[in-house]
């Protein structure tokens, strides 16, 4: 239900109630400053202007915050909370509202479409396939080799909410990996009490020598009640491409209050990353893994052009971390990763 | 108890009925002891008057009109799959039975192979193993002691090869994968039989990682040197160098593949920036730019 | 050397305390491994594979006396399961059906391969067959013999590849 636009506060939530009814032609109309861009312009800027986990997010809710005001402008914020497949992300927005008699209207901060020179970038990097074995009972017939993995750091530690076990996990082969891992953990008389799987907390295809955080979840479980930790990393597989690489610029590491790390990806290849995702190994002094963190980029990731990470790191945590390490996995539409 | 010793008159009394109804009809046959797998093979009878006879076994079951009195032959490749048999000739209420064996073939047919891993490091020592089972034509597991040799050979020439005898129809090697990279052949031979895999021997762990940088503007331009493993075997293209630039509290990561045996990316230039370099658990040197 | 029933009446009268009733389970005695190949073979595996082995006995012994070769399926995989399928479409074929219970087995692993695909085990076994036209009984066999058998791994366990009987 739509409010007249008499306070500031009012005209960023009806602004707000139109974007989440994706009802871009009335919110467009209610804008100041509309007629610095198309209305495609303002959807996109929202949507995506390329495939991206925008594009398929949905509006879950959003708070408004007036910062300051005065008789004929504000500024208020706007907070939009979206859900994806791969969880919520938030976009925040300082908007400036104006008076026009006894309405106010948002002047809506439009994030430009990032234009990449025409160029041409030649990638010649490498591609493999792989010819796997037919189905049957071929007993004896060689099959192409799995990919050899490696867990090269793992311990767990308890946290309010549970058991989790941290580790980093090798490919020593000279072929790409499809890889996940699997810990059970096994009481002091060796009976198993869960058993669980790495899921999104890791990259899951690990080029030759590449290397990758893991971390994996056992809700309500106590580490005093655990003996041992079985860990089986598996590994198949998979057709891959050396390209797109992902330079990951500017880390940061931000102290608590608020700890975070921040960054930006430059995608170095031709084509357009759709999505990425930015994982976070954190290490201590003596350089044991202590936490892994990881975001989602909502932008699509053009050639060239800087898109910054913001990752959160727990506030309990923070003053453990004295390194980290970045790596980004991606997906393109049509791509292989 | 009770359950045991009534089995056992059961059997006592089964056994004399089916002795008793042979010797009524007058009639028995005569399988030979063993048959050689595929081999042709006869059984007499005695008797008269005509009689169905069976082969049962886990392996084949084979049944036959018969006259009594004469001999029934059977052709090369009826009875064919190895095991314990037996012949039981059937004349309306009498019957009679004889066990026989059925033997692998002695001439081996074919093989199956295995040999892992069909890629390896380099330099490992015992890395790959074979383990080949023997089957004659009719996939009978040949369990005479028989020699099998295994060879690996590299597209140079150079061949580890081993001489063993199978037992019980199997036999085994391990070998060393040599220090060069490589598709290797691996080949079981028994007699005239053969069977071959191929194992890609690859470089292993890059050693000796080192890095040049260069100014490139306002940019550090970041090269290895031609990446190889301690063999000197090229470390090959796609695999993943990682570059760190770390200044004053910042950070930032490459994760670049090989390209042409060497990785190559443009940072930012840094006064005071700290550059390594690694593959995998392997480090490099360091750059302190000034 | 395998024997008849009609030559064993003495051995069996020596024999009759261990044997078991129809539905009894056979008596099952697991010699320490004599591996000849490199690989160590873990006790969980070696419990695997003879628990395995012997619920394939019960597959087999429920296959041929139905002549239903789906049942094998579960226990057998490769040259076993299609020499087993193969004589189970000869029994139907002849009107006859066969019935084997196993009574004793004397198991040794021999054979663990190094790429851990397959494990060779020699049964010295004692069974009865029964050999059955339509519902008449031809004959009854208490056997012995000295089975070699291969198994292999699938997803869930492990399966008979390879089942045939030797001369002892």
């Amino acid at each position: 239900m739509l409010r007249p636009s008499s306070t500031p506060q009012a005209a960023v939530e009806n602004l707000g109630d139109k974007i989440r009814l994706q009802a871009w032609g009335n919110a467009y109309a209610s804008l100041d400053n509309k007629a610095q861009f198309t209305e495609s312009d303002f959807e996109h800027d929202l949507t995506g202007y390329h495939l991206s986990l925008r594009t398929y997010a949905t509006l879950e809710s959003f708070e408004v915050r007036p910062l300051h005001a005065s008789n004929n402008e504000a500024e208020v914020q706007l907070r939009i909370h979206w859900s994806s497949v791969v969880g919520p992300f938030t976009d925040t927005r300082n908007l400036r509202v104006v008076r026009n008699g006894d309405r106010w209207n948002v002047d809506w901060p439009l994030v430009k479409r990032s234009v990449v020179p025409p160029q041409v970038i030649a990638v010649n990097y490498l591609r493999w396939d792989v010819i796997y074995r037919g189905s049957g009972d071929d007993w004896g017939v060689q099959d192409v080799e799995a990919p050899h993995v490696r867990i090269v750091d793992m311990h767990p530690v308890q946290r309010a909410e549970g058991v989790v076990v941290l580790g980093e996990l090798l490919n020593e082969d000279v072929v790409p990996a499809y890889v996940s891992v699997r810990a059970t953990l096994q009481s002091k008389n060796g009976s198993p009490i869960a058993s669980e799987g790495s899921f999104d907390r890791i990259s899951h295809i690990l080029l030759p020598k590449q290397v990758t955080p893991f971390l994996i979840n056992f809700p309500d479980a106590n580490l005093s009640d655990v003996g041992s930790i079985r860990m089986e990393p598996m590994s198949s597989l998979v057709s891959a491409s050396a390209d797109p690489v992902i330079e990951i610029e500017n880390q940061q590491l931000n102290p608590a209050p608020g700890a975070s790390v921040t960054g930006q990806l430059v995608n170095q290849s031709g084509q357009v990353v759709n999505i990425a995702h930015v994982l976070e190994t954190l290490y201590d002094k003596t350089g044991q893994v202590v936490w892994v963190a990881d975001q989602y980029t909502d932008r699509a990731l053009l050639p060239q052009t800087p898109v910054p990470f913001d990752i959160h790191i727990p506030e309990d945590l923070a003053r453990k971390v004295s390194s980290e390490r970045t790596i980004a996995s991606t997906y393109s539409v049509g791509g292989f990763q | 108890m009770r359950r045991r010793f009534a089995f056992l008159i059961f059997c006592i009394a089964f056994a004399t009925m089916q002795r008793a109804r042979a010797e009524g009809g007058s009639m028995s046959l005569s399988p030979p002891g063993t048959v050689k797998a595929g081999n042709a093979f006869a059984i007499q009878t005695t008797g008269s008057g005509q009689a169905v006879l069976y082969i049962v076994g886990l392996g084949q079951v084979i049944g036959r009109d018969v006259q009594l009195g004469e001999t029934t032959f059977f052709p090369a490749g009826v009875l064919y799959n190895a095991g314990h048999y037996v012949a039981i000739l059937v004349a309306g209420s009498n019957t009679d039975n004889t066990a026989f064996d059925v033997v692998p073939a002695s001439r081996p047919a074919s093989l199956s192979f295995l040999a892992r891993p069909s890629r390896l490091s380099v330099g490992l020592h015992d890395g790959i193993s074979g383990c080949v089972y023997i089957f004659d034509a009719y996939h009978n597991l040949i369990t005479a002691p028989t020699s099998v040799s295994f060879k690996l050979s590299n597209p140079s020439g150079a061949a580890q090869e081993r001489a063993v005898v199978a037992h019980d129809g199997v036999a085994w090697t391990e070998v060393d994968s040599t220090a060069k990279e490589g598709i290797d052949k691996f080949k079981a031979q028994v007699d005239e039989v053969s069977s071959t895999r191929v194992v890609e021997q690859v470089p292993g762990d890059p050693c000796g990682l080192k890095m040049s940088a260069t100014q490139s503007g306002k940019d550090i331009e970041l090269a290895t040197t031609p990446v190889r493993d301690c063999s000197g075997n090229a470390v090959p293209d796609g695999t993943i160098v990682t570059f760190t630039e770390t200044y004053g509290g910042d950070q930032s990561t490459v994760d670049v593949p090989l390209k042409r045996g060497i990785a190559q990316v443009e940072m930012p230039a840094h006064d005071g920036a700290t550059i390594s370099v690694a593959s995998g658990v392997v480090m490099g040197n360091e750059i302190h730019w000034r | 050397m395998m024997t008849s029933i009609g030559s064993m009446l003495v051995i069996f009268s020596v024999l009759v305390v261990p044997v078991a009733g129809w539905a009894e389970q056979a008596a099952v005695r697991v010699e320490p491994s004599n591996l000849h190949g490199p690989r160590t073979l873990q006790q969980e595996t070696a419990t695997a594979v003879i628990r395995d082995y012997l619920q394939s006995w019960q597959s087999l012994s429920s296959a041929l006396e139905q002549n239903r070769a789906e049942l094998l399926d579960q226990d057998f995989v490769g040259t076993a399961k299609d020499k087993l399928t193969g004589t189970m479409h000869e029994q139907a074929a002849l009107g006859i059906h066969t019935r084997y219970r196993d009574r004793a087995h004397d198991l040794q692993i021999v054979f663990y391969s190094p790429d851990g695909l397959s494990i060779q085990l020699i049964d010295n076994v004692e069974y009865d067959e029964q050999i059955f036209e339509h519902d008449k009984a031809l004959t009854m066999q208490r056997v012995h013999a000295r089975y070699v058998v291969v198994l292999t791994p699938t997803e869930t366990r492990w399966r008979v590849r390879i089942f045939q009987a030797e001369i002892e």
